[in-house]
């Protein structure tokens, strides 16, 4: 056997016939000697333009300049390197490029869901941020169902996994796409809730892998959070879809995006699966804990979850069923349950299982509050009172009353003593006797206490305001007995509002709107003369505060109210309405703020409106509201205080406000009664405010306000109408010559000169009362006389007016009336009186020659000459006239 | 014919004009009404619950006018001042709402207080029903407006099991609640509460919740829906009528605001009351300066202004009257008899509940609203005994009756059986000569 071989390698080596010829093969021919060498070379090629790249040019690439088809390719290379690398070019590209997304979003996905597999840890993280960062939050509503689909395949693959790594991973992928589309969650629920089942049960993973685990069930958390919350979840797409819906008609049809995809039926059972697996896993942790004797931060984070896990799903449960017992149920399943919570209820204080419960008394506390939740729950669906026991309701207790020694620990445990807040109301009603008062004593107390600014104020409120309304629905029934012991407290709190709400100022508006809201609520449903309706009407004092004070000093501090949002303004303003009687003070400090300069004009009407409406309803005294109606017009700062300014259009007038407002006044005044009676009711407060010496708008404000009512002045007596002469004298000669000081600047307002603006009032009063006008005339003659007119409270001041100026302004005036030719006949009654005028005005005139120049005075001798003679005609007429007429 | 009734808070009487000519035909005295206190019962008979003489008196009457009468025929005193009243259409049933918030249930026939319960917390501003008449919308001026079923009032175990009474409630208005209007569709309609806090709130009776709330230029104090409900008109404390859209097309950027179309104005003082005519284009408001005036909504302007008095109008009603209706009425003292006796003041709890149960007579065949009458068993239980007695002229017309009927039932079977002879003669007469044939042949 061993002769052939030999015998064939002789043959190789000694070749007879053919000459060998050696060749190697790969080996090139030398070249020829005459050759010449083509190559180049230089220490760098600098390219101006690559022929690929220029082709590239309109494309989206990233940094690396390759393609998003070409990423996508290598995202399934067999080298995670270049898998990760791929991961982080299609993030630059999309970032880059995000019309990219845009186009090829089914194509990336399906590319990309292959990855959720992948064996490589840091390239499912980068997958996770990559969905989480750049594609889901760029295309929320592009991402549709039969999408999320694609990729709930690879998830649930991902799910039954062989790795734990890669199984816990995909809950991780699942949380991301509940959190994005909760919607599409519905579909997959059922299956998602075995998947956590089947980890949960399997122990050795909480041994391992405790952040892993806690990502889980972080999951998790969310899950049930959305099963339980599936409900109001629809209300509020629906309220999101509302802005969008008031566009069309309200007979319109629904839209079909918000339908449910399945009843919750279903999840029952499975959460209730979830249930003992959970408590066990939760039992099975504290077990491990107390052998090593500390909680570390990650075990802690476990457990915490865990329990939010299950209080969820009992949440869920309740939802479902809320009328079956939990606890004595027949089912096998039920029973399982009940040993469970039965465990669970026996760690409850969790401090207790601790050797050292000193050093992490947070923690401790924090997983207390949780199970405290659990249980709440139960006793809340079950009506069953077997676990409101000491333990439980001490608890709570000394968690209310936390904040009262330790301040510092308090605001470490408020975020979770959130949860537990709401149930307080119900729990209150379940409770009896001694354990009821004391629990309303620490609800109280950590009431007050509580400060505005932090985030349980609100949970406080709204837990106040279940409770003040349920106490006042059964007040409705049985409203004497039942809820005497209730009484203080209810008192208690509503004298809190208005110190939140002075506490709260202007830099919480929400917080301030739920605080009005609850007040507002309080105010409708006391009922008057009941222990609580007196109780409200007794918060107008505190509340003054809030609208606004005058201190001794008598400077007016204005209170939050003035700051506050409209909307706002107008539920604080609402909530005077029930108040069974307003006082004085009350509505001295809402009128601080009605004429307050930084008053909106729409607030200040509607305060007008409410007000009038409380008069209605009988809770404002008439003298009160007669009061606030005067002062208001009497008060308000018509801010450019001449029409000069109209002109130049510099500054906001609110003067158009004012006319608004008189227009509400007036509305007012014509629901009072009969008119005449009115005016006669007013007139006291309208004279002493005349008498103050008011800017032309405000007076001409209130004789409009007296036209309005009665321009014949027939209830008044005749000193009344003397007293009112003698402003109205005195306002008149104001005008003339205030006004007429200056006739060339065009005082306007709608095109009317202004002093018939302001003197018109005055012209329609003297023809609708003769004797007023009687009075007006013999004091413009004692006026030119004398340079006074003595208003009723005041001394005799001379008005230090030049002679000139008084002829001047009287003259004017007498103009004014004869330009009225329905004044004409009242003028001509009084001829004596105007004679005498014209017959001082003369004497004046030559009596003092040498106080003024030469000009002057025959300006002043042609105004009067002119006066002269169209009095005269006047008088001529009418005496022809009344001849004729005889 | 129908009939324009306007009602004054002051004593001003009832004034009642001819909707299409205008001219005025009675004038009922001595009524000054509550707000959404005058109701036409059926088209029988005229109810308006009265104001109070004083803020402290403690009760106010109900009065009731015949149509061809002036003066008030029954007065009726409840235990508490009535606000607004409401009834069925066919009369059967009024309801009022009371100032301590009670809502009291009245059968008219009786006058017995079927049922009186606490609603809300302060006075019933108003009150309403749905269109099919099982539910009560009523608005209080807490600013609640409750929905309550009226079959569900009656339920005794529900009742006092404590649980909560109404179907719902809104208690989204801030302020007093004006005017409640529901629309058409039954159950499924939605209801439009007007308040003082300047909204109006659109409701959906079925699924309880807000739809849709129009902010408003001033208060609105009355509303209607034109019988499409594409719009409703809502009348302003500022003189105006709104027009605002339902499931009318809206400009977003109208000059009135959102949802707000249009506006009816005529100078107008506060606009009071509301009502809309059968034809679906006239509206007809009540103002407080004492006019009713009659609008054309397609044209939208006053057809026709009627002076009532100078006080101001606080009700307006549009009334259809059967065309006998004249004023001086053949059958008139048949009517006065059919006036109710006096609404009583307490629940009668001595005869018991099964005298309280209604009984629906079989409709007869003329179509007249006078005789559709439900009454309770307790009224039935009176009528048998008057017919008893056989000494009333009720009791004497419906033998009346019954004899005609008889008489007019002899009358068809003597028909009958004539028709029968004959049929039976001529086959007999046809048999005999069929048989005469036969043999002939």
């Amino acid at each position: 056997m061993v002769r052939p071989k030999s015998a064939s390698s002789k043959k190789q080596k000694h070749g007879v016939d053919f000459k060998k010829i050696k060749r190697k093969i790969g080996r090139k021919l030398p070249p020829p000697k005459n050759a010449t060498n083509t190559q180049i070379r230089s220490k760098a090629i600098v390219l101006p333009e690559q022929s690929v790249a220029s082709e590239r040019e309109g494309l989206a690439v990233n940094k690396k300049g390759l393609t998003l088809r070409e990423l996508m390719q290598q995202t399934s290379h067999h080298n995670a390197k270049i898998r990760r690398a791929a991961l982080t070019g299609i993030k630059d590209v999309l970032l880059k490029h995000p019309s990219e997304l845009k186009l090829h979003k089914l194509a990336i996905i399906e590319k990309l869901r292959e990855r959720i597999c992948d064996n490589d840890r840091v390239v499912r993280d980068m997958l996770y941020h990559l969905l989480k960062s750049v594609i889901f939050p760029s295309s929320k509503e592009e991402i549709t169902a039969p999408i999320i689909s694609l990729l709930m395949a690879y998830i649930f693959n991902a799910m039954t996994h062989m790795a734990v790594d890669i199984r816990l991973m995909a809950f991780k992928f699942f949380e991301l796409v509940a959190l994005n589309y909760p919607s599409s969650f519905m579909l997959y629920a059922e299956k998602v809730l075995d998947n956590y089942v089947d980890i949960l049960r399997n122990n050795q993973i909480y041994l391992v892998e405790k952040s892993k685990l806690k990502n889980a069930l972080g999951g998790l958390a969310h899950c049930l959070y959305l099963l339980s919350n599936k409900s109001q979840e629809d209300d509020i797409l629906n309220n999101q879809n509302q802005s969008i819906a008031q566009q069309r008609g309200l007979y319109a049809y629904k839209s079909e995006v918000n339908e449910d995809h399945a009843g919750t039926a279903s999840f029952t059972g499975k959460t209730k699966a979830l249930v003992p697996v959970l408590i066990n896993s939760f039992l099975e942790s504290t077990s491990n804990i107390r052998t090593v004797d500390v909680i570390d931060a990650q075990s802690f984070d476990c457990m915490l979850c865990t329990l939010q896990c299950i209080s969820l799903a009992v949440k869920i449960y309740k939802i479902d069923k809320p009328h079956a017992s939990v606890l004595n149920g027949p089912d096998v399943m039920q029973n399982n349950m009940n040993i469970y919570l039965r465990k669970l209820w026996e760690t409850f204080p969790v401090s207790q299982l601790f050797a050292s419960p000193e050093k992490d008394d947070d923690k401790y506390i924090i997983l207390d509050i949780k199970i405290a939740e659990i249980f709440l729950h139960i006793v809340n669906c079950v009506n069953d009172t077997n676990f409101l026991s000491a333990k439980l309701l001490g608890f709570i207790e000394s968690l209310l009353l936390v904040g009262k020694h330790t301040r510092h620990k308090r605001l470490h445990i408020e975020k979770h003593m959130g949860f537990l807040l709401p149930f307080i109301p119900k729990l209150l009603s379940q409770v009896t006797g001694y354990w009821k008062s004391r629990l309303l004593e620490a609800f109280t107390c950590s009431f007050k206490e509580c400060k505005v600014d932090s985030k349980l104020f609100l949970a406080y409120l709204s837990a106040v305001e279940e409770l003040l309304l349920v106490t006042s629905n059964l007040g409705l029934l049985t409203y004497a007995s039942s809820c005497e012991d209730f009484l203080g407290y209810q008192i208690a709190w509503m004298r809190e509002i208005p110190i939140i709400l002075l506490n709260l100022g202007n830099k919480h508006p929400s917080s301030t709107r739920v605080a009005l809201k609850l007040l507002l609520r309080v105010g409708q449903s006391s009922i008057p003369n009941s222990p609580l309706g007196i109780e409200y009407d007794c918060l107008q004092f505190p509340l003054r505060e809030f609208y606004g004070i005058k201190d001794h000093a008598g400077s007016i501090h204005y209170g939050p109210f003035m700051k506050l949002p409209s909307d706002c303004k107008e539920l604080a303003i609402c909530c005077f309405y029930y108040f069974s009687s307003l006082t004085s003070d009350f509505l001295e400090s809402v009128t601080y703020c009605c004429l307050c300069d930084d008053m909106e004009s729409l607030i200040l009407l509607r305060i007008v409106e409410v007000v009038q409406s409380a008069y209605k309803s009988g809770h404002v005294p008439i003298s009160e509201y007669i009061g606030f109606l005067v002062t208001l017009v009497a008060r308000f700062r018509v801010t450019p205080e001449r029409f000069l300014v109209e002109r130049k259009q510099e500054k906001v007038s609110n003067r158009k406000t004012f006319k608004s407002l008189m227009g509400a006044i007036f509305g007012c005044l014509s629901q009072m009664g009969d008119k005449s009676l009115v005016l006669k009711l007013l007139f006291k407060n309208i004279l002493s405010e005349m008498l103050l010496k008011l800017p032309f708008n405000n007076f001409g404000g209130l004789l409009r306000m007296i036209i309005e009512l009665d321009t014949k002045l027939s209830k008044l007596l005749d000193e009344e109408i003397a007293d009112l002469s003698k402003s109205l004298s005195r306002y008149l000669v104001d005008a003339a010559s205030c006004i007429s000081e200056d006739p060339d600047v065009a005082h306007r307002f709608n095109q009317i000169p202004a002093i018939d603006y302001y003197v018109k009032p005055c012209i329609i009063l003297f023809i609708g009362s003769n004797s007023l006008l009687t009075y007006v005339l013999q004091l413009l003659d004692n006026f030119i006389v004398e340079d006074s007119i003595v208003l009723p409270s005041e001394f005799c001041i001379n008005y230090g007016m030049e002679i000139s100026g008084r002829i001047h302004a009287v003259t004017y005036i007498l103009m004014f009336m004869l330009k009225y030719v329905i004044l004409h006949r009242s003028l001509s009654r009084n001829k004596a009186a105007i004679e005498h005028i014209l017959l001082n005005m003369e004497k004046l005139l030559e009596s003092d020659k040498h106080g003024r120049s030469l000009e002057e005075t025959s300006k002043l001798r042609s105004g009067l000459d002119q006066l002269k003679t169209r009095i005269h005609d006047l008088l001529q007429i009418r005496d022809t006239n009344n001849l004729a007429g005889a | 014919m129908e009939v324009v009734i306007a009602s004054s808070p002051v004593d001003a009487g009832i004034a009642c004009w001819d909707l299409r000519s205008g001219s005025e035909q009675h004038r009922y005295r001595t009524c000054s009404s509550a707000a959404h206190g005058l109701l036409s019962v059926a088209g029988r008979f005229l109810a308006a619950s009265q104001l109070r003489d004083s803020p402290s008196a403690a009760s106010a009457p109900i009065f009731f006018w015949s149509w061809d009468k002036p003066q008030v025929e029954v007065r009726s005193f409840p235990a508490e001042p009535i606000g607004p009243l409401a009834s069925n259409s066919e009369g059967t049933y009024i309801m009022g709402g009371g100032l301590s918030g009670s809502i009291f249930l009245w059968e008219v026939a009786s006058g017995k207080l079927l049922k009186k319960w606490r609603a809300h917390y302060r006075s019933v501003t108003c009150l309403t029903l749905s269109s099919d008449e099982s539910l009560l919308i009523s608005g209080s001026e807490d600013g609640s407006v409750r929905v309550w079923s009226l079959m569900m009032m009656f339920d005794d175990i529900a009742m006092s099991a404590g649980s909560d009474q109404f179907r719902f409630s809104f208690s989204e208005h801030a302020l007093r609640v004006m005017d409640i209007v529901s629309g058409h569709g039954l159950c499924n309609s939605i209801v439009i509460s007007s308040s003082e806090d300047r909204t109006c709130k659109i409701w959906s009776l079925s699924e309880g919740k807000l739809l849709r709330s129009i902010t408003f230029p001033s208060i609105i104090d009355a509303i209607r829906m034109d019988p499409g409900e594409h719009v409703f008109y809502a009348g302003g404390r500022d003189g105006k009528i709104y027009i605002a859209a339902l499931n009318a097309e809206c400009n977003p950027n109208s000059a009135h605001g959102m949802f707000i179309i249009g506006t009816l104005y005529d100078q107008s003082k506060a606009i009071t009351c509301l009502a809309f005519s059968m034809d679906g284009v006239t509206l007809v408001s009540g103002s407080e300066d004492g006019f009713v005036r009659v609008w054309d909504t397609r044209t939208k302007h006053v057809t026709r202004v009627l002076k009532h008095a100078k006080g101001p109008i606080n009700n307006v009603l549009i009334v259809r009257q059967p065309l006998y209706h004249t004023p001086i009425s053949a059958n008139s003292k048949h009517l006065n008899l059919l006036l109710p006796p006096p609404l009583s003041k307490y629940v009668d709890s001595v005869d018991g509940e099964v005298k309280t149960k209604t009984v629906i007579m079989p409709q007869r065949a003329c179509h007249d609203p006078q005789d559709t009458r439900f009454f309770s068993s307790y009224v039935m239980e009176k009528q048998i005994k008057e017919l008893q007695k056989r000494n009333t002229s009720g009791a004497a017309e419906m033998e009346i009756d019954k004899l005609r009927l008889e008489c007019k039932r002899s009358v068809q079977l003597v028909l009958q059986w004539k028709k029968l002879y004959q049929d039976l003669q001529s086959l007999y007469a046809s048999e005999l000569i069929d048989g005469d044939q036969m043999s002939d042949s």
